[in-house]
């Protein structure tokens, strides 16, 4: 008998490492840099509609995003073309902890203002073009379990990360249409559900993080072609608070998001920084 | 007497975590008499929900100290704080008085986009600690002044001065990165 555990245990060993290889490098190609991006005909076209997923975590969080999609839409004018029009985004997702009141409000708010500005494009397409216009789009708010709580050690958060994790997944996935209806050039009208999420929009917050792992597993797995479909680009911009070292989300990320922003110079990973941060100037 | 203007300090500890220390530090008497040196009116308390109990407490006891100094409070306003600090502003009936603020981003934001001039206290029961960073970075490019819970008074004195020297935020040139407009276009991979 000791010799078939033997053996068991030797042959185990054996493919365990050609298996820990394939696992990594197919882990170093989910989160390659270099990864492709969906090719687009024209900014807002009706048969690409794009969708962009916010996290909102509580507080400081909330605040600095909002100020900074603030700041985004309304500079340097609405008018202007060097501000972000929030329409080009035809549903965005909005996810807020599930007893985050507050950050629900905020998120309204904000569509409710940002969705009336008019840009000078806007203004000049007139009603000729409406046809090439999906208009003001659609949004929803979605809640999720805290990933941590404030105050809360990580290291006591397995289980509410794990809980967090599982909303994260069946949200990104939720109403996905399969691999071959992606894969179509234009999407036929009349198709339930969309695509996953162009970009993925996080700036701190432990949900974020899982969401963003979330994200990656979804990737890495393949789970209904995500791998192939170019999308979930994940944007994660430090919070302003972080000055001289990343925050704990942030070092987590910092190697595994397609770009990673710091606001304060000295976080650039050119200079000290780990990873992949940039500085792209201040942007609350 | 009566026709002198108001002059109001703003003191708010946010809406997501407490910070007993800064309500009962500045709730003082020792505080109250600082404030009343540089002529100040009025201290509005933003204490949260928690700090409920404690700032009732304190401003009984502030009441009977009688500095000369009106204090009130309130828990929340869901509506946003920018109204209160903006009551620190100058006016014609108001002289420009000051706004003390857990070193909260959001809350930093606020404040220096009133231009009054801001006293950041950070709050270091926060998860490393990290209001103190941004707290030192902005008191050494001079947009706000650090304080301590110890010393809230020095910070008075040294928010006067401050009074002087306020600069705007966003900074002038910042316009010149790309900004989030210029990352998202990226992302999404447009050409235009």
């Amino acid at each position: 008998m000791a010799y078939y555990i033997r053996a068991l245990l030797i042959t185990t060993f054996l493919l365990s490492l050609p298996l820990t290889y394939l696992l990594v490098w197919r882990l170093k190609y989910t989160l390659s840099l270099t990864r492709p991006k969906p090719i687009r005909h024209g900014r807002r076209n009706p048969r690409e509609p794009t969708h962009l997923l916010i996290v909102l975590g509580s507080g400081g969080h909330t605040a600095e995003m909002i100020a900074m999609l603030e700041r985004a839409v309304n500079s340097p004018s609405p008018q202007s073309a060097q501000s972000l029009d929030w329409r080009d985004f035809a549903h965005r997702t909005w996810v807020v902890g599930e007893d985050d009141e507050l950050s629900a409000t905020k998120a309204k708010e904000f569509e409710e203002m940002a969705t009336s500005l008019t840009s000078q494009e806007t203004l000049m397409r007139g009603k000729v073009r409406a046809y090439t216009d999906h208009g003001p789009g659609s949004y929803e708010i979605k809640k999720v379990p805290r990933a941590r709580a404030i105050y809360q050690s990580p290291w006591t958060s397995p289980f509410s990360v794990l809980r967090c994790f599982l909303a994260c997944w069946s949200i990104l996935t939720h109403g996905v249409y399969p691999e071959d209806v992606s894969a179509m050039q234009h999407i036929p009208a009349d198709t339930k559900g969309r695509d996953y999420p162009d970009i993925i929009l996080v700036n701190g917050p432990a949900t974020g993080t899982v969401m963003v792992l979330a994200s990656v597993a979804l990737r890495f797995f393949d789970y209904k072609g995500a791998a192939t479909r170019f999308r979930m680009r994940t944007l994660y911009v430090e919070s302003w608070a972080r000055v001289k070292r990343l925050s704990l989300s942030g070092r987590i990320l910092a190697h595994m998001v397609d770009r990673c922003l710091v606001q304060w110079p000295l976080l650039d990973a050119k200079k000290t920084g780990p990873g992949r941060a940039e500085f792209q100037g201040c942007f609350v | 007497m009566s026709t002198s203007r108001q002059k109001i300090a703003f003191l708010t500890t946010g809406a997501t975590a407490t910070f007993p220390a800064l309500i009962e530090a500045a709730v003082s008497p020792s505080f109250l008499e600082a404030l009343a040196a540089q002529q100040y009116t009025e201290l509005a308390v933003q204490h949260g929900a928690d700090g409920q109990q404690l700032y009732d407490r304190l401003a009984s006891k502030a009441e009977s100290a009688g500095s000369g100094v009106k204090v009130t409070g309130f828990a929340l306003d869901k509506t946003g704080l920018g109204r209160h600090m903006r009551r620190a502003q100058s006016s014609n009936n108001a002289e420009e008085g000051v706004v003390i603020a857990h070193a909260g981003s959001g809350t930093i934001l606020d404040a220096m986009r009133t231009g009054v001039p801001t006293i950041v206290v950070p709050n270091p029961s926060l998860l490393e600690d990290h209001q103190q960073e941004l707290a030192d970075e902005l008191e050494a490019r001079e947009y706000v002044v650090k304080g301590r819970v110890e010393d809230l008074a020095g910070a008075l004195a040294r928010a006067e001065k401050l009074r002087q020297r306020t600069r705007e935020w966003p900074p002038v040139n910042s316009g010149t990165h790309k900004g989030l407009k210029g990352i998202l276009d990226e992302e999404m991979g447009y050409l235009d």
